[in-house]
């Protein structure tokens, strides 16, 4: 940001007379943001028998010094004419405040050759300095927030939507139940005893095709396991015996313990390196056929 | 239906050679009430060699069980407690100078007994810790430059308290896997904690326990195990197991494969095995079943699952997994 560069001049009260120094001031700039910093350069004329010094009053109950801060002061220059002489300072000061700032007094020493205070000067610079602020400065309380829109629906154009989701929503329950019904109603047509009873058939025909004994064990085992899963709705396939023979005393299943004896034989050929021979493998296959047939009738439990 | 020839006579001698622990588990009865299956646990890990980590909250009688157990299996037995300011030396040993003879000695640590109870063991600094478990795999301590061989048995039950965790050294999941079993010591049943509080609040004289084993006893019950008979169908069964941990979606477990950060190392399918044949041989029985296998797979394995940030976020714990997997590896 440039800002037009002035300059600015002022003469002392005492100007003229010849033995009162003259002093002139310059500001740039003359208009700066708050904040902004400014050069004033001062100038001495004075007899050029005494050496003048500057000084800054930094006095806080002065008004205009209160909009100033001083940041650096330096000597410029100290040009000798004859009979008199001229010294130049700059001071570089920080501005804050709103509007027309006027620089504060500065004091103006005079010192003979062997540093004592001859005379004092007190100078007040006839220039002003116009500060812009960042803020609006004509705002001082916080405008009330402005309360939120309500959507102006009408309730009867909702109406119809909350209706028309209620409805759908039924409609899909409507046909998930109707959808299960018919996937129970398929799988009770298919009749598991009736499978358990095809496939012992099926083992019994590879018995006597040859199939090892302890072969027909183990497919006598997932044949039990298989219906009991399906007919009481127990997980009989990931159970061991012992799991299996829990869940069907919990059932209170009558005649438990010949399915029991079915598995646990079935165990011993599995994991005890049993050998039965073809006609034990028979005995347990229509042990089995009856176990099956027995519990077909018995109501497997609810869900 | 009759069993093979040498698995009947297997069978009759596993009967004959299992009394002693009908009788060490009458004595521990006199002074323990319940926590049954933690008994059970420590004669599994005594009868195939393996150390134990028990986990429970204080007053649950861990030590008593500990320190009876080795009183009733006549077995020399050591508590440790473990401290933050432990050193290796205070549990193994150390060199000892004798000015007599200008010499150094070893001086044995509190390590060389039958039956180690490391009493919060998570308490001391994994130095500690190594030089435990180090101990425990190799069951052998060096002190200075001379080596000593552990006597065997030789068992450490480490305890640990799962609600304290301020001030304490996790073990590594290297360390732990070195025990055998984990297992939750869990409160008593209300008709127990009854029992408990009229035998104990008395000022009478505690019955003492009298030691009914000898270590050849476990020594044969351990050459017995070892020929207990176990079936592929078994033997797949407990690699299935352990392998789910690591691959559930191959086992129709795919929602798992987040859940778990890693699984069961191989030395779990070891562990698994041998549990399972010395939990066959409580049962008197010549031969292992899935049975065997489920009774000991969460001891066995809870310890070996780290569960996945997932897992975390649900509070699913590493007995939610091996309950799922359970339900989904098809039994033989």
């Amino acid at each position: 940001m440039t800002f037009p560069m002035s300059l600015l001049t002022a003469r002392s009260a005492a100007a003229g007379k010849t033995e009162q120094p003259a002093i002139t001031v310059m500001v740039i700039p003359d208009s700066v943001l708050v904040g902004d910093r400014i050069r004033c350069i001062f100038s001495i004329s004075h007899s050029g028998k005494e050496v003048a010094t500057l000084e800054w009053r930094a006095v806080t109950d002065i008004l205009s010094s209160r909009s100033f801060e001083l940041i650096s002061s330096k000597h410029l220059s100290s040009t000798p004419f004859p009979g008199s002489s001229q010294e130049r300072f700059e001071l570089e000061l920080a501005v804050f405040g709103a509007g027309h700032q006027t620089l504060p007094p500065v004091t103006v020493a005079f010192r003979d050759s062997k540093g004592r205070v001859t005379k004092k000067v007190v100078y007040t610079p006839p220039v002003s300095v116009f500060v812009r602020a960042l803020t609006d400065s004509s705002m001082h309380d916080f405008a009330p927030l402005k309360p939120p829109l309500k959507p102006q629906i009408p309730f009867l154009l909702i109406m119809p939507v909350i209706l028309g989701a209620v409805a759908v929503a039924v409609l899909v329950l409507l046909l998930l139940f109707l959808l299960k019904r018919i996937v129970r109603r398929g799988a009770e047509k298919v009749d598991s005893s009736q499978v358990a009873q095809r496939k012992l058939r099926k083992l019994g025909s590879s018995l006597s095709a040859g199939m090892p004994p302890h072969e027909c064990y183990e497919e006598l085992s997932n044949i039990m396991r298989s219906f009991l899963e399906n007919h009481y709705r127990i997980r009989a396939l990931e159970a061991v015996t012992q799991e299996i023979e829990r869940d069907l005393k919990k059932l209170g299943i009558a005649g438990f313990e010949n399915i029991m004896n079915l598995l646990k034989q079935a165990d011993l050929v599995k994991f005890a390196d049993s050998r039965p021979d073809a006609e034990e493998s028979r005995q347990s296959l229509q042990k089995a056929s009856e176990v099956i047939r027995s519990t077909r009738h018995s109501r497997p439990p609810e869900e | 239906m009759q069993l093979a020839v040498e698995l009947e006579e297997l069978g009759t001698q596993i009967i004959e050679a299992s009394r002693f622990l009908e009788h060490a588990e009458e004595e521990l009865s006199l002074r323990i009430i319940g926590q049954r299956d933690v008994i059970r646990r420590v004669f599994i890990a005594m009868l195939v060699n393996g150390h134990i980590l028990l986990e429970g909250v204080p007053g649950l009688a861990k030590t008593l069980i500990v320190s009876t157990f080795a009183a009733a299996m006549n077995l020399k037995f050591q508590r440790i407690q473990f401290t933050p300011d432990m050193l290796p030396a205070d549990l193994v040993g150390t060199m000892i100078y004798n000015p007599k003879d200008l010499e150094f000695y070893p001086r044995k640590g509190p390590v060389f007994a039958n039956v180690i109870l490391a009493d919060e063991i998570n308490r001391s600094p994994a130095k500690v810790q190594s030089a435990l478990l180090e101990a425990m795999q190799e069951r052998q301590v060096t002190i200075g430059s001379q080596t000593f061989s552990l006597q065997e048995p030789f068992m450490v039950l480490a305890t640990q308290n799962p609600i304290e965790h301020e001030g304490t050294y996790l073990l590594p999941e290297a360390q732990v896997d070195r025990f055998m079993m984990k297992v939750i010591v869990d409160y008593p049943s209300y008709d127990e904690e009854l029992e408990i509080m009229l035998r104990s609040a008395t000022n009478a004289r505690k019955v003492p326990v009298r030691a009914v084993v000898q270590s050849d006893d476990i020594f044969r019950a351990r050459t017995l195990i070892d020929r207990i008979y176990v079936d592929p169908r078994v033997q797949r069964y407990i690699v299935d197991l352990v392998v789910a941990t690591r691959k559930p979606a191959q086992y129709g477990m795919a929602e798992l494969e987040t859940m778990i950060e890693y699984g069961a190392s191989p030395r779990a399918s070891i562990f698994l095995l041998l549990a399972a044949k010395a939990h066959a041989f409580l049962q008197h029985r010549p031969y292992i079943t899935p049975e065997d296998v489920k009774a000991i797979v969460y001891d066995t394995l809870r310890h070996r699952i780290r569960p996945g940030y997932e897992a975390e976020a649900d509070n699913i714990k590493p007995a939610d997994i091996i309950r799922q997997i359970l339900q989904h590896v098809q039994v033989p």
